[in-house]
């Protein structure tokens, strides 16, 4: 067998995942066993090293996943979370999927900079600090990292964390109306990897947002999201037309 | 999301044309769905402790681009902006 050139290989390769993908839209279910890497080898003429290169492909992508000594499978689909003031939990549940809670730190903290200013707060003003690991159907999803005022609500956590923040802030009259959020790729940090329960990929999406109850600032969080297992789900409408200031009253005696 | 339009947004609508350096430091404003996006012609007539003032919930600041957080009120203080300009 003489030596392929590396274009050919890539080719192979890319022959390989795409029949793979497809095979995963078309005709598997989650779950089901994909051909072994013998079957593929022979239907397609190519190193089992090829066959390998574009099944790790789509296991990094969260397309499928791997049982040690038992075989690769096709796995869930992504959850299409949508950017939204709901909690996780809210979430989890409208995916068919039970929402799990792990409180990794529940305490009372000075305010720092970043988070005193997104908050409107003086510095070192005492915070509500909770970070949580969710998990969904007892995968680990996300890590959320919540920051909330203590004089807005000074009793949040004297009953342990609630299973929601949001809920609890609801029920004292202050109810998220808006936020902004925003979301960055990033590769997880090894207590994030550890966490996580990350093998395949270290992708991770970051993500900050600032939550109002009208013009009240309610909590700023941070939190990293499995890049394998979520896909973010982002409604789009028309943008609004662009404000020009009129001709007359902008360029009076002006060179614009 | 429409809001009843209530006399303090444009009021705000005003604070904020005169926090950005006024009409005439203007080069355009795009209203995103939380945020007033604008391109000024000189940023050193930016006010942002005004901004701050006239009701903002964050005020950033990158070369010639100023972008000033209002919340879901964007809607009607843009109608109002459009009005001043």
């Amino acid at each position: 067998m003489g030596r392929a050139r590396p274009g050919d290989g890539e080719h192979k390769y890319l022959t390989v995942r795409a029949y793979l993908a497809d095979l995963v839209t078309q005709e598997l279910e989650v779950g089901d066993a994909v051909p072994s890497e013998r079957t593929l080898t022979e239907k397609f003429g190519v190193s089992r090293m090829t066959v390998r290169q574009a099944i790790d492909a789509l296991v990094t992508e969260g397309v499928l996943h791997r049982e040690q000594g038992r075989g690769t499978f096709v796995a869930p689909p992504r959850a299409d979370f949508e950017m939204r003031l709901t909690t996780f939990g809210e979430e989890a549940r409208r995916r068919g999927m039970e929402p799990g809670t792990r409180v990794l730190v529940a305490e009372t903290q000075a305010a720092p900079p970043s988070v005193a200013e997104a908050l409107g707060q003086a510095e070192g003003a005492p915070m509500h600090r909770v970070v949580r690991l969710r998990s969904a159907d007892g995968s680990p999803m996300c890590i959320e990292e919540a920051w909330v005022p203590v004089d807005l609500a000074p009793d949040l956590l004297d009953g342990g964390v609630p299973e929601s923040l949001y809920g609890a802030l609801r029920e004292r009259g202050l109810a998220p109306t808006w936020g902004e959020e925003t979301i960055t790729a990033s590769d997880a940090t090894p207590a994030e990897e550890h966490a996580l329960e990350l093998t395949a990929s270290r992708a991770v999406m970051r993500t900050v947002r600032r939550t109002f109850a009208g013009d009240t600032p309610l909590m700023y969080s941070r939190s990293s999201y499995r890049g394998d297992r979520y896909s973010v789900f982002v409604p789009l409408r028309e943008a609004r037309p662009t404000l020009v200031p009129t001709t007359s009253r902008a360029t009076e005696g002006k060179v614009s | 999301m429409t809001q009843p339009r209530s006399p303090s947004d444009a009021e705000v609508a005003r604070a904020i044309l005169t926090g950005l350096g006024g009409v005439d430091n203007i080069e355009e404003i795009d209203p995103c769905t939380t945020r007033l996006r604008s391109l000024v012609k000189d940023p050193t007539l930016v006010d942002k402790a005004l901004l701050r003032s006239a009701g903002a919930f964050g005020v950033m600041i990158n070369g010639r681009v100023v972008q000033v957080v209002v919340g879901p009120r964007v809607d009607t203080i843009a109608s109002d902006l459009a009005d001043l300009m």
